[in-house]
């Protein structure tokens, strides 16, 4: 569904680059994580994936066209979640924002806005402002913003990187069971390696300028659940196998 | 809460009511012609502007004020905005701005009669001259420092640009625009009343400078109080208007003084520009 292919971004032509020669590929309904050490580049592979920025070369195609632009069936929860919410306008108005302008009527507004507020929990913080929530519950706003635009492919930067660890495994069971129930492909991006292992199908390493690694094919039960799952000594197993594989030392930098 | 709220009202009283007594007090021994009594000042008041003097001087003050007011924040949020997406743009008007904002309204006063005539407009265009400039150097500074994370989240749902202008960029600056057209009414104020102490044929200005020179001390003091009390109740509509646009900015800066946001104030001082005042008048655009 998603190619990504020798993508390269270098901010500063006289420095190095952010990311380098990065190439993956996500098939449809995948759940996806990608883990690398803060300022390897995720970020910036997130938004040339999303058509924010241009990339400086290299490719990502979305269901075989190019993307040039920000593409029509996806939506991105962005790291700052808080300063992605509009304080001005109502929770409902936050997350019924986009749709307008995707061609929705009021009445379609309105309803797709209730569906997804429910679906996170927040069905009667519609009329709340985001401010007067917990950091938390604007998160899940932001994620019900992305659920009511009704995106095939659903990126996330480090979505619950601000919150606590109790609503962190709340909000990770609420991403699966929002997998597993709509139709959409999953790409999630968390320096957190517990949190990869326990929500991906396939974890992707990435290593500094962000370029893959090694891929990881989490091959646990499909059934996760916060004790059992991480539980298992196979969980234990992949997550220090993605942990030695980000501190493994490079061979393209070992002399020789 | 409400007994907090009538305390303070009746606080605020205590001063204005014994300056009042303590003129009165003084001006009824002192017998001086300059500074008559409170009765008399309040007798001309009632007489003049109770309601005589209403539809021939204060209404057409009001009404070039407030068209000077208008276009000054029409013109300041217009090519405000422009300058604060553009930095090509601003620097290329940048010296020519600043050129305009440096003339002393009233020194523009001869050349705006010549060109408009003794009629309103000329008082009007000095008016709206003089107060775009807190609201135009705001505006850019709002636009500028509108979240780049609100405008990525806005571009990557493929919200169209005139939406992202008017329901994003717009109401993030509001807290800017509002700061400056708050001292841009000031100035209005001001101006309307030099306005009228040339070339005009009514006014409030007009009549209270027509009464000094006729020697009538009252009626003088009638329009100068009258005067204070535009100036007092314009603010006040302002900041009642203000209260109810930016109460999300107000609860978030933890300004919000009456009931109307309902839970306390959460984190982020972010995303609130740095606090909006007027001091941006001072800095280049
Ligand atoms: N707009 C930009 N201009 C210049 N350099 C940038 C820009 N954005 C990111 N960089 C640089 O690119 C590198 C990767 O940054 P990026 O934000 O993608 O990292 P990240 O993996 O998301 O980090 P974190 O986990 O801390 O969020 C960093 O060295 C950063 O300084
Ligand atoms: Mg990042």
């Amino acid at each position: 569904m998603l190619d990504v292919r020798d993508l390269t971004k270098t901010y500063d032509p006289a420095g190095t680059p952010a990311m380098a020669d990065l190439t993956f590929t996500v098939g449809e309904r995948e759940f996806v994580c990608i883990v690398g050490s803060s300022g390897c580049g995720k970020t910036t592979m997130l938004r040339c994936l999303s058509g924010l920025v241009a990339p400086t070369s290299g490719t990502v195609t979305l269901d075989g066209v190019p993307v040039d632009g920000p593409p029509k069936d996806m939506a991105f929860v962005f790291q700052d979640y808080s300063r992605s919410l509009l304080p001005w306008m109502t929770v409902a108005g936050n997350v019924g924002f986009p749709l307008p302008y995707k061609g929705l009527s009021k009445a379609q507004v309105a309803a797709a806005t209730a569906e997804a507020l429910a679906a996170v929990g927040l069905a009667d913080r519609g009329d709340s402002y985001p401010w007067q929530l917990s950091g938390g519950m604007q998160q899940r706003v932001a994620i019900a913003r992305a659920l009511a635009y009704q995106p095939r492919i659903l990126l996330m930067d480090e979505p619950f990187a601000s919150v606590d660890a109790q609503t962190r495994a709340d909000l990770e069971d609420l991403l699966l069971d929002i997998w597993r129930r709509y139709d959409i492909t999953i790409l999630f991006v968390t320096h957190d390696i517990d949190e990869a292992v326990y929500l991906a199908q396939r974890v992707l390493v990435l290593r500094r300028p962000a370029h893959v690694h090694e891929v990881v094919e989490i091959d646990l039960p499909a059934e996760r659940d916060q004790l059992a799952t991480k539980q298992l000594p196979r969980f234990g197993e992949l997550r220090s196998h993605v942990l030695s594989s980000l501190r493994a030392p490079d061979p393209a930098v070992l002399p020789g | 809460m409400i007994r907090n709220r009538i305390t303070d009202w009746a606080l605020a009283l205590v001063l204005p009511v014994l300056l009042l007594v303590a003129y009165d007090g003084w001006a009824r021994t002192a017998d001086d012609f300059f500074f008559p009594p409170l009765s008399e000042i309040g007798g001309t008041f009632a007489d003049e502007w109770l309601f005589t003097r209403i539809p021939t001087d204060l209404l057409p003050s009001l009404v070039r004020m407030l068209a000077g007011f208008a276009l000054a924040v029409l013109i300041g949020v217009a090519l405000g905005t422009l300058l604060g997406f553009s930095r090509t743009l601003s620097t290329a008007l940048d010296p020519v701005l600043q050129f305009l904002r440096a003339l002393p309204p009233p020194a523009l006063i001869p050349v705006s009669l010549l060109v408009f005539g003794a009629g309103d407009s000329a008082k009007v265009f000095l008016i709206a001259l003089g107060a775009v400039w807190p609201v135009l150097l705001n505006t850019v500074d709002g636009v500028r420092g509108v979240d780049r994370t609100a405008l990525d989240m806005a571009r990557s749902y493929r919200v169209p640009a005139h939406a992202r202008l008017t329901r994003l960029v717009l109401p993030a600056a509001l807290p800017r625009i509002f700061a400056g057209a708050r001292t841009a009414l000031g100035i209005a104020i001001i101006l309307m009343v030099v306005s009228e102490l040339i070339g005009a044929d009514n006014g409030v200005g007009y009549v209270v400078q027509l009464a000094q020179r006729g020697f009538d001390i009252p009626e003088m003091w009638a329009g100068t109080v009258l005067l204070g009390l535009l100036g007092f109740s314009a603010n006040a509509l302002f900041v009642a208007v203000e209260r109810r646009v930016l109460h999300w900015h107000l609860a978030i800066s933890g300004r919000a003084t009456t009931g109307r946001a309902s839970s306390a104030p959460r984190r982020r001082s972010r995303r609130t520009t740095p606090n909006p005042t007027e001091a941006a008048g001072a800095r280049r655009p």
